[in-house]
């Protein structure tokens, strides 16, 4: 063959582009997903003792407070709710109200994941400042 | 041979081969990263739907307080001890300006339990307390909307 030979020379492969892709989006799927991500979280506030007693008394008389006994019942200030209506019903007890604070009290020995909900739909109905009652708070 | 027309092109059956060889590649490499991935303990924490971004909860000198589910105390990645846990946190709120502690309690710890460290952690002086969740679209249990 009369063909000019150039500087190329001799047999030469094309790139197999195929494994090249593989690689290529495989490492994006894996740095697509390991993305860091930002922990999420519900706030909550441990209020200190209040050493002012009469302060203590004007604020307990106004408060919310929501407890849940050892079988997962659930009640505000005394009054029995369901889980479904627990939004509801803060909700309309704040639309009254200024300062929306809440107290959360919980048997000891109900899982953390139950009290979790409940701060969670105490947030959505919109209660800013949320306050776990322990022990210590409760002997003072 | 009289047939006109085109002839008809190649067509080759994908290859699945490599298909599987890739997709194994990347579940392994997932199943051995992720775990890693949670600083501290692993924990399995409670869903909320409100919950909040908390970015400072990444960040070193963020002080991170673990509940397993047995009841277990982690500071960072460190087992303590129930009765450490004041003074631990004092030492590390000492010298920073926004005393908020972040608590990644498992769903099934017992609430006793969390109450006690919170009691130790409003001993040492925090007023603002984060309690991390994982993040959901729909609450657990609560059948979806119809109005969109």
């Amino acid at each position: 063959m009369a063909m000019a030979v150039g500087k190329k020379g001799g047999p030469m492969n094309d790139i197999n582009v195929t494994p090249l892709i593989d690689v290529l989006l495989v490492l994006l799927i894996i740095f697509m997903i390991i993305v860091p991500r930002t922990p999420h979280g519900l706030s909550a506030l441990v209020p200190q003792p209040n050493k002012n007693k009469k302060q203590n008394e004007a604020v307990l008389e106004r408060t919310v407070v929501v407890t849940i006994d050892a079988n997962q019942q659930i009640a505000i200030n005394q009054t029995p709710v369901t889980m479904q209506d627990l939004g509801n019903r803060l909700e309309n007890i704040f639309k009254t109200r200024n300062e929306r604070i809440m107290f959360v009290k919980g048997d000891p020995n109900i899982p953390f994941g139950t009290v979790a909900q409940v701060i969670d739909i105490a947030h959505g109905a919109g209660v800013d400042k949320i306050g776990l009652i322990t022990k210590q708070l409760e002997n003072q | 041979m009289a047939v006109i027309g085109k002839a008809p092109s190649e067509v080759s059956d994908i290859n699945v081969t490599p298909l599987v060889d890739v997709m194994l590649v990347l579940l392994i490499i997932f199943m051995v990263i992720t775990p890693m991935l949670q600083k501290g303990v692993s924990v399995d924490m409670a869903k909320a739907v409100n919950a909040v971004d908390m970015a400072n909860a990444n960040k070193t000198n963020a002080v991170v307080i673990a509940i397993t589910r047995d009841g277990k105390i982690y500071l960072g990645s460190k087992v303590i001890n129930a009765d450490e846990v004041t003074s631990k946190v004092k030492d590390q709120i000492e010298n920073k300006l926004d005393k908020t502690v972040y608590l990644r309690s498992d769903a099934r710890a017992k609430y006793g339990d969390v109450t006690s460290v919170v009691d130790d952690i409003r001993a040492a002086g925090v007023e603002d307390l984060g309690l991390l969740t994982e993040k959901v679209e729909r609450r657990p249990g609560v059948p979806p909307s119809a109005t969109p």
